[in-house]
């Protein structure tokens, strides 16, 4: 679709929410890029780096309510489930997650995502977090397709 | 709300239409007695359905022993809590949001007829998640594909005022330390009254000629007690006094000025000596 296509879409929307939503405070949290583990060879482990762009996790938040205080926190499963129940285990470290004001991914700051992680809305309100971490397969590692899910719960503290 | 701000999460969405997740507007509801409902939007700005789950708990914003904010749950909160989980109810609790539309979520509140005036709580969670995603990964020989997929959940407050409902906060034990080029400023804050406290913590840091070196406004919430660790970065700053100003007022930009309880604006201040 054009510019000028979203254009149009934006000012349809926001003529028919705005007498809905009243006064601001509008919140989105999107989980915009999977965490993605390439070629997993029995074995050998697999290590996603959370400033990589192309298979870090990523997702975004926005808000008008720049300054509000939110906190973030993972839920991380240990393992994803394969066939017949077959698991490969995950793994995650104290530097894995980065938070960015600025949404750049080289601009993040590390924290740690088992644990929860507090952060001010930025002023303009958009805000990233990434994430990164190790897939362990066994040697003898079942073949077929593992999958898991990753959960960010972002809290308004007010 | 501010048309700008609509503006800017247009073009938000516009670049993240393959994100999975909602838009929650708006992110604290305030239910009157008089009406007894409210109401959330729901806005899916990508291209995929998102089944949403609704459900509620009860909390409130506290601090730990470094001042860090946290969310304080409890399971299944007595009497002597103000809690409205028992009797607010969130219709549907489970919902598809299709690409680009928007979907309502009804609060009704159905409380005992011996409700006491004041202002009840309890925390609505909206969880999201995408449609089926496809597992990613290359295969190769080893017929192995990994996927990780991602969900949010999103927490907001809801607040059930009936009657009378009034607030304050009584401010006490103001300090700042300077650790390098960053403030970091504590408060202890008691709220009054039976209603939470929303509103705003104002710093400002001036010098021995009442020159400001920093300043900060970081809005909070006094549900009880707390006191907040609000950190400012400052500069290295030259020797000498230094005095932070803090000031707590029940003011916010963000919300309809309507729900924002009116309160008197405590004040303290504090020295600093840059050795």
């Amino acid at each position: 679709m054009t510019r000028c296509g979203w254009l149009v879409i934006g000012m349809t929307l926001l003529c028919a929410l705005t007498p809905s939503v009243g006064h601001g405070q509008v919140l989105t949290v999107t989980g915009a890029h999977n965490l993605t583990f390439g070629t997993v060879l029995p074995g050998v482990s697999s290590v996603i780096s959370r400033t990589d762009p192309a298979n870090a996790g990523r997702f975004n938040i926005f808000s008008d309510q720049q300054g509000n205080q939110i906190r973030m926190t993972f839920t991380l499963p240990a393992a994803m489930i394969g066939p017949a129940g077959a698991q490969m285990p995950l793994v995650f470290g104290a530097a894995d997650a980065g938070f960015s004001a600025t949404q750049n991914i080289n601009g993040q700051v590390a924290f740690d995502p088992r644990t929860p992680f507090n952060q001010a809305l930025p002023n303009n309100g958009r805000c990233s977090v990434f994430l990164g971490g190790r897939a362990n397969p066994a040697t003898n590692q079942r073949a077929g397709a593992y999958a898991g899910t990753i959960t960010l719960t972002v809290t308004v503290l007010q | 709300m501010k048309h700008a701000s609509w503006l800017v999460a247009v073009g938000l969405f516009a670049t993240s239409l393959d994100a999975q997740g909602v838009m929650v507007a708006p992110h604290a509801v305030y239910i009157d007695h008089r009406v007894r409902s409210g109401s959330v939007l729901l806005y899916n700005p990508g291209t995929e359905p998102v089944e949403v789950t609704i459900s509620t708990f009860f909390g409130y914003p506290v601090t730990d022993s470094t001042g860090t904010i946290m969310l304080r749950t409890v399971e299944a909160p007595d009497s002597t809590q103000p809690s409205a989980l028992a009797w607010v109810q969130a219709f549907p609790r489970r919902l598809t949001v299709a690409p680009l539309e928007r979907q309502t979520v009804r609060l009704l509140g159905r409380p005992p007829a011996a409700l006491a005036d004041g202002e009840y709580w309890l925390r609505l969670v909206i969880a999201a998640k995408g449609g089926q995603v496809p597992v990613t990964g290359i295969p190769d020989s080893s017929g192995i594909q990994v996927g990780l997929t991602l969900e949010v959940r999103t927490v907001i407050g809801v607040a059930y005022r009936k009657g009378a409902v009034s607030t304050g906060v009584a401010l006490s034990n103001v300090r700042a330390q300077l650790k390098g080029d960053t403030l970091f400023t504590w408060g202890r804050l008691e709220r009054r009254g039976n209603a939470a406290f929303v509103g705003v913590v104002r710093g400002t840091l001036v010098d021995s000629t009442r020159a400001v070196r920093a300043s900060f406004t970081s809005p909070l919430g006094v549900y009880f007690t707390m006191e907040p660790r609000i950190a400012v970065v400052v500069g290295r700053l030259p020797r000498g006094r230094y005095w932070l100003r803090y000031e707590v007022a029940a003011e916010r930009e963000d919300l309809d000025p309507a729900v924002v309880l009116k309160a008197p604006t405590v004040r303290d201040s504090v020295q600093l000596v840059v050795p």
